[in-house]
Parts: C-alpha cells; sequence; structure tokens
C-alpha cells in the first residue's frame, strides 16, 4: 500500500567531511528527481554550500541551514510536512529522525517517518536494542557492553580477554573506534571516547581484528519482497575502517556457501527491522571456518550503499524512494532506459570494481597516518575492469595525486620498514603490498603478516609480472596486448617505455587493438543497451556508439582530496547542466563513485575510467566530441590535450594571461564579469579570517556583500573597474584589496575568481555564473539578457561560506586550516538588520 | 599458454587461451550469470553435454571446497570465462581449477569477451559449440555433424540404488542426474534417504516404504526419457508425497498431462524474480533450465500453477490438486544460489509427517 504524501520534507547531508562525501548530496539529487513524479511538494533541508540539490528545488522550499535537530523542528512547526525522509541525511539524518520519534513530534504532528518505523528506529539507533534483536533472529553479534566509567570497562576486560574496541556512543560522527591490546591503550580510548559522546557512555567489545570484512546492500519492499543490490568485500582485514579500506565489488574470495548465509542474513535483519529502502549491512567473517558477526546496520544511505549502485548499475536511489513511500518492487516504473525488468532482478555483474580510499596526509601532515579503527580518508576513486587485475591498476592510477600516467615507486623503503608498514599500513598500503611481492616475499608470508586473502597477493603478482614482461619487451605487439589486458593503459605503456603516446596509438593502429567500452549494467548481458554508463577494456565488442548529434566531453575531477574538489563537483555538474541547455550531448568521465556529477540524470553518457591522457584520448577518438571542457586548474592535463591542435579544448575556469597576482594580503574583493571590453560588476565579497589573518592562504570565510556596502561598495567597484585592463583578464576575476576598517582601500592584486567563490557566487547573487562561463567560452553568451538579470549592488541579505576542516576527525590539534586543507563548507544567509 | 578455439554451429569463432584439459569437444553451449559457485556449477550433472559460458568475468578465486561439489564425477564438455586464478585452498594446496579440469577432461578457455559470446546467444538463442585446436573447416564440419546423445540421464545417474542413512524420514531419491544439494538439504532434515536408479519401477521404490519421494534434477530434456519413467511417477504420486525438482518438475508435469517446451535462449543464474502465486511474495533461486512446462497444455483439474518466472514468464512451480505432489523448476539448495526457497525441504517434511501421523492413526 502506497503512502499518500502532499508535503515531504527531505534531509540532507550537510557539507562534506570525512564519513562523507557528495554521495548524500547525489543520493538526494536523484531522490528529488523520482520524487518529482509524485506530485508531492518537497522541503529540503541543507546548508552544504555545493549542494546541487538544492538549486533544483523551488528556492522558496529549500531551507540553507544546519541539518540538525532544532532546525528541523522549526521547519516542521512552519511547513507541517505530512512525512520526513532522513535517510539521505545520512547517519545524522537518522539520528535526527530518531530524536524527532523520541521526543514525540513525529507523532503530534502526524508525520510519517519513511523508510523505517519509528520504533524499528530505536532498534538501530541504541547499540543495546540492536544487539537484542539480532540476537533475537539468532545472528551473531560480538560479546559487547555499554560502560559509565573506567572501571566498568576493566570488569568488562577481565571477562573477555584483549584485545577490546571502544566506541563513544551517539557520537557526532561514526568514524571513531579504537583497538586496544593492553590496558594502557585502554585507557587512553576511553579518554577521548567520553570525550566524544553526547551521553556519557562508551561500548566497548571483543575484538575481531584480522576477520574478513563483507558489506551487503539490500533493499526490502512494504510487502517483505528483497533483493541483494551488491556484495562487497574489503581487501584489509578488520582491524581498517571500511572506509579506509580497499573494496571489491563483487566479493571476491567468499565461497557460495559462506556469501548465501550473508545474504540470507542481510534479509533476515531487513525483515526484523521491517525496512522499505535500502540497508546497508557489515559482517566479519571468519578466515577459518563459517563463523561471522554482524557489525553494523546501516538502514539509510551510507558511501558504500551508492558504490553497490554504481558497481551494479542498478537504479538504486531511485527505486528505493519509491520503496520509501510504500510501493512494492513490481510496482515501481523505471525510467525508459532501462529494461522493464530492470527493478526487481538481482543485480549479477560480469566486471570488477575496486575502491581505493584517499588520504589527507599530503596537506594535514601533523597526524598520524596509520590506518586503523579511526577512518582518514576523505574521498575516494574507483576502477572498474574486465579482469581483476585491470580494476585494481585503474583504480591505483586514478588514486594518484599526479595526472602522469605512471604508478609511484616505494622502492628506496628499506626491508624493515617494508615489514613495519605491512604490520602497520600507511597510505601507501597496496603499493608496499607489490614492493614486498617484489622482493620475494612469499605470499603465505604476506597474507599471515596482513591477514589479506592469498588471492589479492596472487592478482597483484600478475600484474608485477605483466609489468616486468611490458617492461623488458618495449614496443612488441605482445607487450601491447599483456598490458591491456592488465589494464595499463596508453599513457602508462608509453611511460614505461619512454616514448611519445603517439607511438603507441599508431601500434593499436597496426595491429588493430582497439580499445572497446563495456556496459554496467545490473544483467551481465542479459538485456541489451540498457544503460548508458561505461568502461574500457579490449576486447571484442564495443557497446559504446558515439553521439550523432553535437557532443560535449567534461573531463570530471576524480575523487575527492581536501581543497576545492566538493565545489569543483558542483562546477562540474553545473556545465553538464549548461552544456544540455546549449543543446550538446553531454558526456562525462570520471572516477569519483560518490560525485554528483557521475548521476545518470546530469548527462547522457557516463564513461569510469582514470583521468589520464591515454584514456581521454581513447574517448575522443570514439566520441569527437566538438567540445572539451576541463575544469579545474589542471596543467599538465591542459598542456597535454592542447598538443592535439584538432581538439577544441576549453579550461574553465579560463586560463588568464597573467597567471599571478601581486600580494598575498586581502581583505576584501571586487567579483566582476568580462566579456570582451565589457566590465560587468557581479558583487563584492568580504574575506573573513580567523584572528584577523589577511594572508590569502588562510581565507576560508566569504561573505557577500562586503562589509560597510552601502558606503563604500559602489567606489570600490568603479575602482576596480578602472583598473582591470580587458585585454589581460576575461571572464569572472577577482581585484583584492586590503583595509584596516578605515573605509580606505588598497589595491593588492587580482586573480581569477576561483572554483569555490565561483560556486558561491552562483549560490548567492541569483545567477548561474558556471553557466555564464560555459556559454561565453561556446561563444553563445547573451549579454543583453545577462545585463537585464543582473544588479549588483541591490542587496537583500547577506551571505556567508564557512570552509570546514577535518582537524578533529583526524585528531589533529590544529585549529585553523589553510584553503588546501578545507573539507567541505556551509553555508549561511542572515537577512540585513 | 596454447591458443585455442570456442566455435559455434552459426560459424563464429572466438580465440582465447587454453586451460584445464587440452581435449576437443563438443556440447550446447549456454551462459550462466550466477556470481558465485564456480565449483557447485561445474561439478552439477546438470551441464553433461554443455559447454558453460561464465559471465561472471573472474572465476577459481576460492579454490575448490570439498564440501561443495555437486558430483563426483562432472560432466560439463567445456568452461568459458574472461579470466581464471589457479588458486588452491584445500589443507595440501593441490587442487586448483586447472587441475580440476585436467583431471576430469574439461577443457577450459580464458581471455575471451565473454560479455559478447553472452550478447551473441541472446540474439542467436541456443547452438551447439565445439573447443578445438584450429578453427578450419574441418573443425566447424566435425561440429556441425556431432549429433549430441540423447541418453543423458543414463549417463550420470547411479546404476544402483544406495542408502545415505539417518534416523528421519524415510526418503527415496530418484536419481535423474542429481545435485548434492538436495542430499545436504535432507540429510539437515535428518532425512534417512535411498538415492535409486532413474529407471528403478514404481513397485521397487514403494517397496522401500518411502515417507516421501524426490524426483531429482538433471540434465537434457525429459522427452528424452521412456514413458515408463511417467508411468512411475503417476503411480507413485498418490501413495507417498512427492517433491519433484528441474528435471524431476518437467517429468511430474508431463507425467500429469502438461506439454515440456525448449526455451530460445537458456537460463541459467540466479537474478530472475520467482513469485510465489499464493502469497504474491517475490524471492531468487538458482535456476538451470533449458525446458519449460507450457503454461496453455497445464490439465488444471489435476495441477496449479504455484510460481512463475517474472521476466521470462515461465512456470517455476507447479502442485497436484488430489495428493501431497509439487514441483518447482528452479534449485531451492542454493548450491550454488540464493537460498530464499529453502524452506520447501521444510515444507516437504512437514507433508512427509503430517502423513505419516494420519497413516498411524489409521492402525
Amino acid at each position: 500500500m502506497t503512502i499518500d504524501i502532499k508535503k515531504v520534507l527531505l534531509l540532507g547531508g550537510g557539507p562534506t567531511n570525512i564519513g562523507h562525501e557528495n554521495e548524500l548530496d547525489a543520493a538526494a539529487f536523484e531522490r528529488l528527481m523520482a520524487l518529482k513524479k509524485t506530485g508531492a511538494k518537497i522541503i529540503y533541508v541543507d546548508d552544504n554550500a555545493f549542494s546541487v540539490t538544492t538549486e533544483e528545488i523551488q528556492p522558496a522550499n529549500v531551507y540553507v541551514q544546519e541539518v540538525s535537530f532544532q532546525n528541523v523542528v522549526t521547519i516542521i512547526d512552519k511547513e507541517h510536512p505530512d512525512a520526513i525522509m532522513a535517510t539521505t541525511g545520512g547517519l545524522n539524518g537518522m539520528q535526527i529522525a530518531w530524536q524527532l520519534a523520541e521526543s514525540g513530534i513525529l507523532a503530534s504532528n502526524n508525520i510519517t517517518l519513511l523508510g523505517i518505523k519509528p520504533a524499528d528506529l530505536r532498534k538501530v539507533m541504541d547499540n543495546q536494542k540492536l544487539r537484542d534483536t539480532l540476537t533475537e533472529i539468532n545472528e551473531k553479534v560480538i560479546a559487547s557492553k555499554i560502560v559509565a566509567d573506567d572501571d566498568e570497562a576493566m570488569d568488562f576486560v577481565r571477562e573477555v580477554g584483549f584485545p577490546v574496541i571502544v566506541k563513544p556512543m551517539s557520537s557526532s560522527h561514526d568514524t571513531s573506534r579504537f583497538i586496544c591490546n593492553n590496558t594502557d591503550e585502554l585507557e587512553d580510548a576511553l579518554d577521548v571516547s567520553f570525550k566524544r559522546t553526547y551521553i556519557k557512555r562508551c561500548s566497548i567489545e571483543q575484538s575481531i581484528v584480522g576477520y574478513k570484512e563483507i558489506e551487503m546492500v539490500g533493499i526490502r519492499d512494504a510487502n517483505g519482497n528483497k533483493i541483494l543490490i551488491s556484495g562487497m568485500e574489503d581487501m584489509d582485514p578488520i582491524g581498517i575502517h571500511s572506509g579506509d579500506s580497499i573494496i571489491f565489488a563483487p566479493t571476491q574470495t567468499l565461497i557460495n556457501e559462506e556469501y548465501q548465509a550473508l545474504r540470507t542474513a542481510t534479509f533476515r535483519i531487513m525483515d526484523s527491522l521491517n525496512i522499505t529502502g535500502t540497508c546497508h549491512v557489515q559482517f566479519a567473517q571468519s578466515r577459518t571456518d563459517s563463523n561471522y558477526f554482524v557489525t553494523k546496520v546501516s538502514p539509510f544511505f551510507t558511501r558504500n550503499t551508492i558504490l553497490a549502485a554504481k558497481a551494479t548499475g542498478y537504479p538504486l536511489t531511485y527505486v528505493s524512494s519509491f520503496l520509501e513511500l510504500g510501493y512494492n518492487l513490481t510496482e515501481i516504473k523505471l525510467p525508459s532506459r532501462y529494461s522493464k525488468f530492470l527493478a526487481f532482478m538481482e543485480p549479477t555483474m560480469d566486471h570488477v570494481v575496486v575502491k581505493i580510499p584517499l588520504w589527507p596526509f599530503r596537506d594535514i601532515t601533523d597526524v598520524d597516518q596509520h590506518l586503523n579503527t579511526l577512518m582518514k580518508s576523505v574521498g575516494s576513486t574507483i576502477g572498474i575492469g574486465r579482469t581483476v587485475e585491470e580494476a585494481i591498476i585503474k583504480s591505483m592510477h586514478s588514486s594518484q595525486f599526479s595526472p602522469r600516467d605512471i604508478l609511484p615507486s616505494v622502492s628506496t623503503v628499506d626491508d624493515d620498514d617494508v615489514i613495519n608498514q605491512l604490520i602497520h599500513p600507511l597510505a601507501s598500503r597496496i603499493l608496499i603490498l607489490m614492493e614486498a611481492l617484489h622482493r620475494g616475499f612469499s605470499i603465505d608470508e604476506l597474507s599471515e603478516l596482513t591477514q589479506i586473502d592469498r588471492f589479492y597477493f596472487y592478482k597483484l603478482n600478475q600484474l608485477l609480472r605483466a609489468q616486468d614482461f611490458v617492461v623488458n619487451n618495449p614496443l612488441s605487439p605482445q607487450s601491447i596486448e599483456i598490458g591491456h589486458k592488465y589494464g595499463f593503459g596508453d599513457g602508462m605503456l608509453a611511460e614505461l617505455w619512454k616514448v611519445n603516446i603517439s607511438k603507441i596509438q599508431q601500434m593499436n593502429e597496426n595491429y588493430k587493438n582497439h580499445v572497446t567500452y563495456k556496459a554496467i549494467e545490473p544483467s551481465a548481458g542479459e538485456f541489451l543497451e540498457c544503460t548508458n554508463v561505461f568502461y574500457s577494456s579490449y576486447e571484442l565488442e564495443n557497446e559504446s556508439r558515439p553521439f550523432t548529434e553535437k557532443s560535449a566531453l567534461v573531463i570530471g575531477r576524480g575523487g575527492n582530496q581536501l581543497g576545492p574538489n566538493s565545489a569543483a563537483d558542483y562546477y562540474t555538474s553545473q556545465i553538464l547542466r549548461s552544456l544540455h541547455k546549449c543543446g550538446y550531448k553531454t558526456i562525462i568521465m570520471n572516477t569519483n563513485p560518490n560525485a554528483v556529477s557521475l548521476t545518470p540524470q546530469l548527462s547522457d553518457k557516463q564513461y569510469i575510467e582514470p583521468i589520464q591522457l591515454g584514456n581521454i584520448l581513447n574517448i575522443i577518438e570514439l566520441e569527437k566530441p566538438d567540445v572539451v571542457i576541463l575544469p579545474g586548474n589542471r596543467h599538465y592535463l591542459s598542456k597535454q590535450l592542447k598538443q592535439f591542435k584538432a581538439l577544441n579544448i576549453i579550461v574553465l575556469p579560463p586560463d588568464q594571461k597573467i597567471a599571478t597576482y601581486n600580494q598575498k594580503k586581502a581583505t576584501t574583493a571586487v567579483d566582476l564579469f568580462i566579456e570582451g571590453n565589457e566590465i560587468l560588476p557581479v558583487t563584492t565579497i568580504s574575506f573573513v579570517g580567523k584572528d584577523q589573518l589577511t594572508d590569502l592562504r588562510f581565507i576560508n570565510d566569504y561573505k557577500e556583500p562586503m562589509d560597510n556596502w552601502e558606503s563604500d561598495e559602489d567606489k570600490l567597484i568603479a575602482n576596480a573597474s578602472k583598473n582591470i585592463d580587458t585585454h589581460e583578464w576575461q571572464g569572472l576575476v577577482q581585484v583584492l584589496y586590503n583595509t584596516n576598517g578605515d573605509s580606505k582601500y588598497e589595491m593588492t592584486g587580482i586573480r581569477p575568481v576561483r572554483i569555490t567563490e565561483t560556486a558561491f557566487l552562483t549560490k548567492t547573487t541569483g545567477i548561474n555564473w558556471i553557466n555564464v562561463l560555459v556559454r561565453k567560452y561556446l561563444g553563445k553568451l547573451d549579454m543583453v539578457s545577462l545585463r537585464e538579470d543582473w544588479q549588483p549592488t541591490e542587496h537583500k541579505r547577506s551571505a556567508i561560506m564557512t570552509a570546514h576542516f577535518p582537524f578533529r576527525e583526524l585528531q589533529s590539534g590544529r585549529s585553523e586550516g589553510t584553503t588546501k586543507q578545507e573539507v567541505g563548507s556551509s553555508l549561511s544567509f542572515k537577512n540585513f538588520e | 599458454m596454447t591458443e585455442r578455439y570456442l566455435i559455434l554451429e552459426d560459424g563464429s569463432a572466438y580465440a582465447g587461451k587454453a586451460f584445464g584439459s587440452l581435449a576437443t569437444t563438443t556440447g550446447e553451449i549456454v551462459a550462466n550469470s550466477t556470481m558465485n559457485g564456480y565449483q557447485e556449477i561445474i561439478s552439477n550433472q546438470i551441464y553433461h553435454n554443455q559447454i558453460i559460458v561464465f559471465t561472471q568475468s573472474s572465476i577459481g578465486n576460492t579454490g575448490l571446497d570439498q564440501n561443495a561439489y555437486e558430483s563426483i564425477l562432472p560432466s560439463a564438455k567445456g568452461v568459458i570465462v574472461r579470466e581464471y586464478e589457479n588458486l588452491a585452498t584445500d589443507h595440501f594446496k593441490r587442487i586448483s581449477l586447472d587441475r580440476y579440469l585436467k583431471q576430469h577432461k574439461i577443457p577450459g578457455i580464458y581471455d575471451v569477451d565473454t560479455r559478447e559470446i553472452r550478447h551473441h546467444l541472446q540474439r542467436r538463442g541456443n547452438m551447439k559449440a565445439s573447443i578445438v585446436d584450429v578453427a578450419d573447416d574441418h573443425a566447424f564440419d566435425q561440429l556441425h555433424a556431432t549429433v549430441l546423445t540423447n541418453q543423458q540421464v543414463a549417463q550420470v545417474a547411479t546404476p544402483k540404488p544406495f542408502p545415505n542413512p539417518d534416523e528421519g524420514a524415510n526418503v527415496v531419491v530418484v536419481d535423474f542426474g542429481l545435485k548434492s544439494g538436495i542430499l545436504r538439504e535432507l540429510s539437515h532434515r535428518d532425512c534417512n534417504v535411498t538415492v535409486v536408479p532413474w529407471n528403478f519401477s514404481s513397485a521397487q521404490i514403494l517397496d522401500l516404504d518411502p515417507d516421501g519421494i524426490v524426483l531429482s534434477t538433471g540434465p537434457g530434456s525429459p522427452a528424452n526419457l521412456p514413458n515408463s519413467v511417467l508411468d512411475m511417477i503417476t503411480d507413485v504420486q498418490s501413495q507417498a508425497p512427492l517433491f519433484a525438482i528441474g528435471l524431476g518438475h518437467e517429468l511430474f508435469a508431463l507425467a500429469n498431462g502438461a506439454k515440456i517446451t525448449k526455451l530460445t535462449v537458456e537460463h541459467h543464474g540466479s537474478n530472475h524474480p520467482i513469485r510465489e502465486i499464493i502469497t504474491n511474495e517475490i524471492f531468487f533461486s538458482g535456476q538451470e533450465q533449458g525446458y519449460a512446462v507450457d503454461p496453455k497444455s497445464i490439465d488444471h483439474a489435476k495441477l496449479f500453477i504455484t510460481h512463475v518466472d517474472l521476466v521470462n514468464g515461465t512456470v517455476q512451480g507447479l502442485r497436484h490438486r488430489d495428493y501431497p505432489a509439487f514441483s518447482v523448476q528452479f534449485s531451492p539448495d542454493g548450491a550454488p544460489g540464493p537460498k530464499d526457497s529453502v524452506g520447501l525441504f521444510d515444507d516437504f517434511v512437514e507433508i512427509m509427517a503430517r502423513r505419516r501421523d494420519s497413516n498411524d492413526d489409521r492402525y
């Protein structure tokens, strides 16, 4: 029976941080597209400064506010929604839902919580109740206890022995778990944990370090029908946070009996919680027998829920929206590109997906960089291939900070250090595993040391052997064939052989080694051509047909790191939207499974391929796009691509004739848009630095319009317009000023408006400046209507964008960060007094 | 690495690399899209005379497990996969996929575009194929000339009865090419099992005083079996609870007057939702089927449909109106595949118990 709703409050995921990237915004965005079909009015709350979802809703229905219990209560009082969807708000969203249920607000306002009933939600959010529920259905959980002080913890340890794991209860984020092998470590862990818990309780449990970590994502409808979307296997054992693990989909080292047992357990858990929608369950699977424990139940959107959808091509977010509304699986009508059966078929894969996390240690160095139970990664990339090796190498390429097509070497690490890093892994984990194999460590020995299944070492060994063969047989057709099979790509071959990539392309032509693209779809070839997502392999059949209409290729930014990455995802999404409006068929290439820009509704075709020269050229060769757009300052890539004269490449933000600006200090800025000789003022900004810092590297907060705008804005804009040379500057440009607060402004420099601020301007001024830039460089800008639309000095409210840093999550002592250390930003509006 | 070829009846040829046995074989080519359980699939006697294309791109990752064989002497004619891993996980780290296939004279080919082959089979339907050293005219002539045996059940089923003792219900399993999963599930429920040859008569079966009878899975078309098998079924179904699976289900339908049709594209996988009509619930199960019961041919005075496949509309389950006899097309034992419907074995054991109790009342 479907639930009839007129008005639904959708909870957003908030600014990106460790623990969640853009996937919640991507889920909310897709969900919105599905909900629009129901005719329900949608209210959305989110303060993520780079949310794509908020763009798609009537501004009057968007609350740009922190997703908190108090704010949600206020919105409920004002809007009187008849339902709440909290699952796209992640763990935070579910905690708010729980508080709403416990406080009686849902009942008294007659609001239906979608996805899970309040009574069942309690069973998930309260650790003890979850244990009771699981025990009732004969699912095993590890011995654990909730303790209120150190003495109780010690009593528990005397019973079960070390090692144990300590977790704060109801903490603000899901990342903290501490393994303790002795009393000292336990005391430290309790110390930190008691500081983090809202309710002065910690849980302490038996450690299952070394078990395999298996993740299952399933869906269930109101009739109790269930589908397993995907099983996933963490290569790293329990002991390394799943968010910091290299993950494989499908599972690689489970036998059928084990796999089916976990699948069945997932279904039983969903039944016991009466879930209508999606559920992500994590298991610890013994390496020696069929024993397993349930370690985590998440009936809401998580990174790996989205990964399961991306890996299989199953339209999970779309389907689960209707499941939450009470539809049965067989009643859901999919968008026309899908086979009509796909919604209720269990996905089956004929490819391998590998996800590698990205860590922020290049930008934040003063933290413990070991991978352990505390999650530290800020992003991830995936590699997809038809062989396990191909998927591994592609994901490794995609995870490199350098766009150069070669893997970094760790050959200088000495033997002792290799052993040390095998036992206490760092971010270079997978390179060290390969290096150890290279140095002759036996597979059994390595498996013993790392608790990683032997299977993975077999695969890494194959890769090493393939690489040796390729290096020792340069420019031979057989080397190219082997290289391609193992996912090396033409760019990597060119680097290994130190030749120009065009040489390899010529050989491919001569030997007819053509790249083929395979669809990512959930039927493993049973239904023909039912999705528009592709990855490459070198095989017989190519399934990707180039568009006959004019088309544009947008080269995505890859995995999230610190800095402007979630802003860049927003920027990329808006570019796609803009190109679509300009009549182009849009093609996006990206590797970040959590990127909004990869959602199927935002482009006509998606390629999940490493952002490397060889892979880009292959796609261009097939698609022959009329324009290639490269968002972000990627000088190496833009230089490489520009060698190919026939390509129409647009770099956004545009390269300026002068790349540098004079001063490093500023308090205020005038943003201008320059088209030819015409200068259009956009707005003014005040920079807000912590402790009155005016060093631009430390400026992370922006306010629009500038302070004292009533008195100072006009003259500053006039000054900026006078000082800018339109021969040298085009597009969005920022003129920087310094002031001591005395209305005397000293111009300190000029720079292009950065991606983060372009997103901010788009959010605050009501003009989509990304769209304006795209149109400008496509030669389709209509200046007349832009002039009419835009009144720069008519400010009705002030907007503030505040950067967030992951210092607390990483247990760094820092409080202030540079622009390179930002993990996300929040947005807020304030009416003038 | 030896280069070998997979050639198809329609003239297609695929070059790949050899693993397993280097034998030249011919069989029907079918694609299986189940992601787990390559060992169970290869050792299932249902693949007698068939060459299996795995759509799962990589197999062999977990070696071979002594507890996961579906038969001791597998009779598949070939294995086609994108990539295999030659890893052994047994105590002595001896038995890898390559070695296993060599032992049983099953040739394998890897490094081929199995997704393309899958698409090809979806478009062109079932056909014969060979695994050969050279894809020349001679090989194609041989392929065209090969007539595959229709005595498949006789070749894979046990020629002599054997017991699998326990203390529970007395179950006679009629072996048409039995998969071990059925025995495992009966053992879990303490059944005292006697496996009998496919051509046992009803009198021979009933002399064993069964509490229930299972008609097993097996290879090939049910039409290849003599009418005596159908007579046996009509005799025993009125005497004891009967549970028929796979080929057994097709024979049960035939014995009760229904007709069987051959599918244009065989379905081997566990991704199709199966609807249980009475509860309207959907679930998943391993399906390995080349034939289906024609729903139009069903005599509704005798049988009613209990399960259907929601994707291809095929009949997946039947029940007799007068007797405690029921059948399913799919494999509820989950070896390999989901165990969503493993409760059917509980139903069967329960029916046997009720029957026994009511018989006791009579005496």
